[in-house]
């Protein structure tokens, strides 16, 4: 091996390893927001509360918690899946192990990120036209719904690059598939 | 292919999803997705985002991530300590003595709780240790324990409950006040059952406590001043209809970081990890109901539900005979899924031959609760076991034999619940109505 092929090898690793980190962080990050907004949520409804007792009018105060809701749930999904909290039906994996379990992992994530692809392709599109169109809100709120639906586009997004990370990690890397590891975090 | 055909494919590639482990709200979307391809010439993508957004954006849901929230607040204060110390005194005189703290400690952690596997580690958490140091029988201390927990979702406020009232769009208040008495009755079930136990086997209760004067355990009662506050909070503000299900957790997530905040285990490293918690179980349910909501719309399509409502309605069974068919239909399913899952995935299917029956929403709603509780305290797939073999590192089929005595009397609750269905009905058929 010369001098010059060590060091290629090196800078791919350091790339790879580059490329991990923001990878990382971008789950981190994704679900620091998805917390955020739940806090969001919840002084918007002690808001509306307030208001109520105060005789004060929040016009659109549920819509406004609503999208929180929703944009909760779509940002944390990728770094909800790192946790392994997303539930599934254990029974076969905990019974296969091996080559067949890893098969199953592969199959299993490629079917993931298939559909999380598929959704966000078709909310990408949505999103877009109701942009377009200018699709505003029924409630008293009167939201442009392209900016709450903006959150479920992002979400899915990193959902699908979360999924295709540990797709390609469970093909190439043996033994790394961590996700495989049936720790489901219980219903708390 | 004819109809019956396509529906058999469509059902058969749902089980195969879920069978081979793709995660649950997932398998649920894709299983949607083949639905609608073959029964529908709709662009499947646009209805599957309609479907998503309109079930994750809704109003009723905010509740969910509010209760997960305050239970995880909860179980990083000192609440499960102080709670023994104050019902120990009162328990310690009954037959069976201090066992009984698993189960009432449960019913009123159960208060302030919406999970079973939350209550069971908090309540845990305190009473295993102590109750085997005073040398209860472990079985004992075990299956009471996983038994009670299930009371967590009987009791306001429940996940189970709020993601049911959510599928079949009824009131959330309602529901859960509908789950009072059941509840109390199932506690009192349990506490029976220590009570038998410590008349026919005398020689495995440990020694009585040192008795406290009357003026003592008063006293002591002040440790459970937070959780009785809390739980005025939540249930007492739902009942009065001063608070709609959402609201009131509102006041609970307030109220638990007070508490926390006055017993000074609240940091900001106990509130950051509290909230990222609920963050995650509340994403991991909202991912289940957006599948079980596209599901639902491509199930409409395949006109099963209706099919089958029609088909048992021909059938002209007593609404009794439906109800044993309908336990041990969720009993089967609880082997596989977990409560939530279980409820969502059915509802679209079992929801129009309740109505046909004419059987009461509100009371089923407690009916399936009770059946997917005692699907979780059953092997192979009981959440509640594996919590509490992660607890005491005990095999989970010992778990399991120690809780089967609470799994026969959550079926004689069933019982109870058909010939009393009052029990369920009359709290919230006399509840405030709630502000708009």
């Amino acid at each position: 091996m010369t001098i010059e092929s060590i060091t290629v090898a090196a800078t791919k690793k350091t790339n790879m390893a580059l490329v991990r980190v923001v990878l990382d962080a971008i789950y981190k990050a994704s679900g620091a927001l998805a917390a955020f907004t739940l806090l969001v949520m919840l002084i918007i409804i002690i808001m509306q509360m307030a208001s109520r007792w105060l005789g004060v009018q929040f016009p659109g105060s549920n819509d406004y918690a609503s999208y929180c809701m929703a944009a909760s749930s779509f940002f944390a999904l990728g770094y909800t899946l790192n946790h392994n909290a997303h539930i599934r039906v254990s029974l076969v994996l905990n019974f296969t192990s091996g080559l067949l379990r890893r098969l199953l992992d592969i199959w299993c994530l490629s079917i993931a990120s298939l559909l999380a692809g598929y959704l966000t392709y078709y909310t990408i599109r949505n999103v877009h036209l109701s942009h377009l169109i200018n699709d505003i809100s029924q409630g008293q709120d009167a939201t442009p719904l392209w900016i709450p639906q903006s959150a479920v586009m992002i979400g899915s997004a990193i959902f699908t690059l979360a999924l295709v990370d540990k797709l390609l990690q469970a093909i190439f890397i043996a033994g790394s598939s961590d996700s495989i590891e049936a720790k489901q975090e219980e219903l708390k | 292919m004819d109809h019956l055909t396509l529906t058999g494919i469509f059902i058969l590639v749902l089980f195969f999803l879920l069978g081979s482990g793709v995660w649950i709200g997932l398998a649920l979307l894709g299983a949607a997705y083949v639905g609608m391809e073959l029964f529908t010439t709709r662009p499947v993508g646009d209805a599957m985002f309609t479907a998503i957004w309109s079930a994750s954006s809704s109003w009723s849901l905010t509740a969910l991530p509010l209760f997960i929230w305050m239970g995880e607040i909860l179980f990083r204060t000192k609440l499960s300590e102080d709670m023994f110390k104050g019902l120990a005194p009162w328990l310690s005189g009954l037959p069976g003595g201090l066992l009984h703290t698993n189960v009432v400690g449960c019913t009123v952690f159960a208060a302030v709780s919406g999970s079973s596997a939350a209550t069971l580690t908090t309540v845990g958490k305190m009473s295993i240790p102590e109750l085997r140091r005073r040398g209860y029988p472990d079985y004992m201390v075990l299956g009471t324990l996983v038994g009670a927990s299930t009371l967590g979702l009987m009791i306001p406020p429940s996940l189970t409950l709020i993601v049911y009232g959510v599928t079949i769009n009824e009131s959330i208040s309602k529901l859960f006040m509908a789950g009072v008495l059941p509840g109390l009755v199932l506690a009192s079930l349990f506490m029976g059952y220590i009570v038998v136990w410590s008349f026919v086997k005398p020689d495995e209760v440990p020694e009585k406590e040192p008795a406290m004067s009357f003026k003592e355990k008063v006293y002591n009662s002040r440790f459970l001043l937070p959780v009785i506050v809390l739980i005025t909070l939540v249930i007492g503000t739902i009942y009065t209809g001063l608070a709609t299900a959402t609201e009131s957790a509102t006041f609970g997530v307030v109220g638990a970081l007070s508490l926390a905040l006055i017993q000074g285990s609240l940091s900001f490293k106990t509130f950051t990890d509290s909230l990222l918690g609920a963050t995650r179980t509340s994403c991991m349910i909202a991912l289940i109901l957006a599948g079980a909501a596209f599901l639902a719309l491509a199930m409409g399509f395949t006109a099963l539900p209706t099919t089958l409502a029609q088909y048992i309605a021909s059938l002209e069974l007593s609404p009794l005979t439906l109800i044993f068919a309908l336990m041990l239909f969720y009993i089967v399913i609880g082997m596989f899924l977990d409560g939530i899952s279980s409820v969502v995935l059915t509802m679209a299917v079992v929801e129009p031959m309740i109505r046909q029956a004419g059987i009461d929403l509100i009371w089923f709603g407690i009916f399936i609760v009770v059946v997917v509780e005692m699907a979780q305290i059953t092997p192979p797939i009981g959440f509640n076991l594996f919590v509490m073999q992660g607890m005491t590192k005990k095999p989970i089929g010992y778990i399991a034999k120690t809780a089967f005595p609470m799994f026969l009397l959550m079926v004689v609750m069933v019982l109870i619940l058909v010939m009393l269905p009052e029990l369920a009905t009359y709290l919230p058929d006399n509840m405030q109505t709630t502000p708009s």
